[in-house]
């Protein structure tokens, strides 16, 4: 770590104004406030800082997020760390391509991005879709509408929906029966052309024809599914974490979970062989990661407390929509980024209200 | 000036001869204002609705362009000819007289000729006669201006409407298709068909980072100067 600081201390004038490098000022700025925190001292009152900056605030997600890529890698194999990679490096290209045109630092909003992006796609997913995915995902979901805290939609979730929407075919085939107790998949690298050997439909893919799996295999994990969500207990963990730091809202999540589970459970008490069971939809697809990492993200979802519920709810309800009334298997995707589309308006009534409200209190 | 009464004589000073060329000179400034400054597309948005339907392939894309600068050219001509004797109150039901009959004329020959496509282009060539761009030159141009300017002044829409078309169907056609102008320009063995491309999202990707980068261009044009 030391070297490391020295390293930084030596080069960091070639990055100045005027300096060798100063045109990529931006990467090694990322790159230090990755290691270290900022360390020059705001010059403007007020002095004091609260230590939950929003890097702060991206590492914890990260954190969050780790039981849930460490469950990925030991079902699905080594290859999820190279997707990751990839992710990284393709979109933290575009990433510090905006910065050097705005000459703006790269902001800490990007390393979720790219942790996020390669546990929302399909285990075999070719490594050049992940990367035009992702890419998609940056510059249109993000850079175009101003960069990170101006973006409309949830960038992770846009790349995701062109991939979707792009490339069916091999996103379709690319799911994978994971592997079995003990050592798991932990040293195999699969590729898109093993997979037809070892491709396994997702629950939600059998749940249509009417077969609803075990339970204890959704908690656990040993099921088909986007590399990421594949073990509901891992993303429970990271999860519930995250809403302890208060970095996600508790409300979102609940508003989301709650709705499916109610809506479920009137349709399975309506017609059983037809509708899954509610704890089964809950633990099943993309839900849990949707719920916890991407309709919690605190750009793209409403800002009071009321709306939040609102918005949780309309998700759910969508969901259980998609997944029980349409042609797509999973509705998840397409539910967070219509809430997202729904957000300022939901914003807009809610902060009226109470305005009204103070108002007429005088 | 459209309030004037009506005068038979006034129609003749429309053709007079200038003495100075083709348009009084305006010709090249109204053209640049046209197509470019005020392009019917990427500037003004208008006829957005062929541009995204018809732009799933280049080729659809130049047809529907010269089905478009036809009826334009034809009809603003036609209607400025006759804009001291159209009655002020009823110009609008004239204008849409004139440009259907111009995309009827169109619309058959298509269909007579080029079975295959005007299929493919489907009702959007009919549509034309409530397009934007059409009725949008007739009103603010044609029915204040000399018929060689407003000549000009609807060329310079068609190819500016065309232009849009036939950059937005290049991309489609490239990256859905993996071909251009039905010839196989990325080799199906190596290359993955992009699907957004062909349905109606990818035109509004692609119509959306044009008219980004005509933002741009011109705003450097507005700063340069």
């Amino acid at each position: 770590m030391k070297l490391l600081e020295r390293l930084f201390d030596q080069t960091r004038p070639q990055f100045e104004p005027g300096g060798r490098w100063h045109l990529l000022r931006p990467l090694a700025q990322g790159t230090e406030a990755f290691f270290f925190g900022a360390s020059e001292r705001t010059e403007l009152a007020p002095h004091a800082r609260d230590p939950i900056d929003s890097k702060r605030f991206m590492m914890m997600v990260i954190v969050a997020l780790f039981p849930a890529f460490l469950a990925s890698v030991y079902f699905f194999g080594l290859r999820i760390i190279v997707m990751m990679a990839v992710s990284y490096i393709a979109g933290g290209i575009v990433e510090v391509a905006f910065a050097i045109i705005r000459k703006k630092d790269i902001h800490e909003g990007f390393f979720v991005t790219g942790f996020l992006f390669p546990l929302v796609v399909p285990p075999t997913t070719p490594l050049w879709i992940v990367a035009v995915g992702v890419v998609f995902g940056v510059l249109v979901g993000k850079e175009v509408f101003g960069g990170t805290g101006r973006n409309l939609f949830n960038p992770v979730l846009v790349g995701r929906a062109f991939l979707a929407v792009a490339y069916p075919a091999p996103l379709a085939s690319g799911y994978v029966i994971p592997g079995d107790w003990g050592w798991g998949r932990l040293t195999q690298y699969i590729t898109i052309a093993d997979t037809d050997a070892i491709a396994g439909a997702t629950p939600l893919g059998l749940g249509k024809q009417g077969e609803f799996g075990g339970l204890w295999d959704c908690l656990l994990g040993s099921i088909s599914g986007s590399a990421g969500e594949t073990s509901a207990l891992a993303i429970l963990i990271g999860g519930v974490f995250l809403c302890m730091v208060r970095v996600a809202n508790w409300r979102n999540v609940a508003g989301i979970l709650g709705a499916v589970f109610v809506l479920s459970a009137i349709l399975q008490f309506s017609d059983p062989s037809r509708f899954g069971p509610p704890l089964w939809h809950l633990l099943t697809g993309g839900l849990m990661l949707g719920a916890f990492f991407m309709a919690t993200d605190p750009v793209t979802s409403p800002t009071t407390n009321t709306g939040k519920w609102v918005y949780g709810i309309l998700i759910g309800v969508l969901v259980v929509v998609i997944r029980n009334f349409s042609g797509w298997v999973e509705g998840v995707m397409f539910a967070i980024l219509l809430g997202n589309l729904a957000s300022p308006l939901i914003d807009e009534i809610f902060v009226g209200l109470r305005v009204r409200r103070l108002q007429r209190e005088g | 000036m459209s309030t004037a009464p009506l005068d038979p004589a006034a129609t003749a000073e429309g053709c007079g001869g200038c003495g100075k060329g083709f348009c009084d000179g305006k010709g090249r400034a109204i053209f640049k204002e046209t197509s470019w400054t005020s392009n019917p597309v990427a500037v003004q948005t208008l006829g957005i609705c062929p541009a995204l339907a018809v732009t799933t392939r280049l080729e659809n894309s130049l047809v529907m362009g010269a089905a478009m600068i036809f009826v334009c050219v034809g009809s603003t001509f036609m209607l400025s000819l006759l804009r001291h004797t159209t009655p002020r109150r009823i110009r609008l039901i004239a204008s849409v007289a004139i440009i259907a009959t111009f995309v009827i004329l169109i619309d058959q020959f298509l269909q007579a000729f080029y079975w295959e496509m005007s299929r493919q282009l489907g009702p959007y060539v009919g549509l034309i006669i409530t397009n934007c761009v059409v009725l949008g030159r007739a009103e603010a141009f044609a029915m204040q201006n000399k018929p060689q300017l407003a000549f000009v002044d609807a060329l310079a829409a068609g190819i500016g409407f065309t232009t849009i078309l036939a950059i937005v169907g290049f991309f489609r056609e490239l990256l859905g298709e993996g071909t251009l102008l039905g010839y196989v320009v990325l080799h199906p063995d190596w290359y993955t068909k992009n699907l957004v491309m062909v349905l109606a999202p990818g035109a509004f990707v692609v119509m959306g980072f044009l008219i980004a980068l005509f933002n741009w261009v011109q705003q450097k044009d507005v700063q340069g100067s």
